[in-house]
């Protein structure tokens, strides 16, 4: 529940999300919101330093997610049998 | 043969016909020429198999009862019995009974359940629902064999090997697939995917019947998270297609539509990642120009220029006030006597004017209190009321009752008689 607790918090943008945490898409939206909002130009020095250094941990999270990506197959139902060249389905 | 005479054409005709229209059969083939000229009595068509043919006749009414639009191709069940058309010596085949046969009824039977489900708005645009970019979670529901599966386990690992898949390996095609589809999207919908894709590979399409059915339709309809179908048979369209939120034509090409591709992705965040330097570089770069700007104004780059300005007037004030001081003193000790002077005499006066103003004030309120206009001869004329005051002639009339109000009481009047003012002047 404490990740519940902290979805809240983020919802109301009191504290940033653990970029762990964050779903793939949803980091990478964070980053591009950012890049935006840094091209745009509208904001203060310091919080276009916090921003760059969010989106420098956004990306390097979303890269090494990227890089170590493994496929992950659960079976909900059936057993998966291994392919076999030229085989006909069922 | 009971006698060894020739027989007339006729005569052979007619028996053979006579022979044929023994033969009542019930025959399956694909309808391969069709003519059905409006003046006819009757609808003249062939059907065949592989290695013959079987020119048939069907009469105009018995067709039209039938339903069916014949067309080339299409695969139908025919009830009948042969015959022989004498005049022309022709062999036909006279059909009572029209029916669609195999994978025709199957399609007729489809096309039937697609108007209905079409109808109900099942497959209205507005109940797509969009795919999600990113998913984490990928259900795929199809046989755990052969190369549908396999296709899109790669597809996906190739692309978005982040997704985790969720397999519901089931039974696709023959006796009881129908309800292993349905259990596999149930299940599926259970482990809360962000988008369950339904595929298998090619057949024919009888083995794509389980996914034309109205069960299946239902499921997909009715599952939480959006679905992508890829069943391969083009360019036929099963039902489950029509239904799901978006429809592939293959496995493959429905593992490529609910996954971004990783080198997509991968590119856009480089491209990100310059853009957040970039960005930053300009912010900084903006700030560092701005305060290079205000460094390079004459305050920062000569000390001088602004103190030294500073430093000279306070000099000049300096020597000035040096300068003024005794003129100035002899000057204001003048202005100070003669202001000395007025607020003596002023003074007096002031407070004498403040005392009698009070009674200037009571003088001027009784000036304006009605009972002094009164008490200087005037009068009021009150309606009966005793609050509307009389202003004019046209708020009295001849019987009224009036009240004059004089300094020291209230006259009671009745009113004789009312002359108007233009009146009374002219008479």
């Amino acid at each position: 529940m404490s990740s519940g607790s902290r979805m809240e918090k983020n919802m109301s943008g009191l504290e940033p999300r653990e970029i762990e945490q964050m779903p793939f898409g949803d980091a990478l939206a964070e980053l591009e919101r950012i890049v935006a909002e840094l091209e745009g130009g509208q904001l203060e020095l310091e919080e276009s330093l916090a921003r760059y250094e969010r989106g420098v941990g956004l990306l390097k999270s979303l890269q090494a997610r990227l890089s170590d990506a493994q496929q992950k197959v659960t079976m909900l139902i059936g057993e998966l049998e291994a392919e076999t060249p030229g085989a006909r389905e069922e | 043969m009971d006698d060894d005479r020739a027989l007339s054409v006729t005569e052979a005709m007619t028996r053979a016909k006579g022979a044929l229209e023994t033969v009542r059969v019930r025959v399956v083939g694909e309808v391969s020429e069709f003519n059905d000229k409006p003046g006819y009595k009757a609808a003249y068509f062939t059907i065949c198999d592989g290695s013959a043919a079987m020119p048939c006749m069907m009469w105009r009414d018995a067709y039209a009862a039938s339903g069916i639009s014949l067309t080339c191709g299409m695969l139908v069940e025919l009830t009948g019995q042969f015959s022989a058309y004498v005049p022309k010596g022709r062999m036909q085949f006279t059909v009572r009974r029209l029916e669609l046969a195999g994978e025709g009824r199957l399609r007729l039977q489809v096309a039937e359940l697609a108007r209905r489900l079409e109808a109900e708005g099942l497959m209205s645009e507005a109940r797509k629902r969009p795919l999600p970019r990113y998913p984490e979670r990928i259900a795929v529901v199809t046989s755990p064999r052969g190369k549908a599966v396999h296709d899109v386990l790669r597809t996906l690992r190739r692309r978005y090997p982040l997704a985790e898949v969720l397999l519901a390996g089931v039974q696709v095609e023959g006796e009881g697939a129908e309800e292993a589809i349905i259990e596999g999207l149930t299940v599926a919908s259970a482990a809360g995917p962000d988008v369950i894709v339904l595929v298998r590979g090619g057949g024919s399409y009888e083995d794509l019947m389980p996914f034309s059915t109205e069960t299946v339709a239902r499921a997909i309809a009715s599952c939480p998270a959006p679905v992508v179908t890829g069943i391969g048979h083009e360019p036929d369209t099963s039902i489950a297609d029509m239904v799901a939120d978006v429809r592939a034509s293959t496995p493959t090409a429905a593992a490529e539509a609910v996954a971004p591709d990783l080198v997509d992705v991968a590119a856009m965040l480089s491209r990100d990642r310059r853009s957040l330097a970039r960005a930053l570089e300009h912010r900084v770069a903006r700030d560092a120009h701005r305060v290079a700007r205000v460094a390079q104004r004459p305050a920062f780059s000569d000390p001088h220029a602004l103190l030294g300005t500073a430093a000279q007037a306070l000099d000049l004030a300096g020597m000035r006030l040096g300068r003024a001081i005794p003129e100035r003193l002899a000057r204001d000790s003048q202005r100070v006597e003669y202001v000395r002077q007025r607020l003596l005499t002023a003074g007096p006066r002031m407070v004498e004017r403040a005392a009698s103003r009070p009674s200037l004030l009571a003088a001027r309120l009784e000036d304006l209190s009605p009972l002094a206009i009164l008490a200087r001869g005037w009068s009021a004329t009150f309606a009966k009321d005793g609050r509307t005051v009389i202003r004019s002639v046209r708020q009295v009339r001849a019987g009224d009752e009036l009240g004059v109000r004089v300094s020291d009481g209230v006259i009671r009047c009745d009113v004789v008689g009312v002359e108007d003012g233009e009146e009374h002047e002219r008479t």
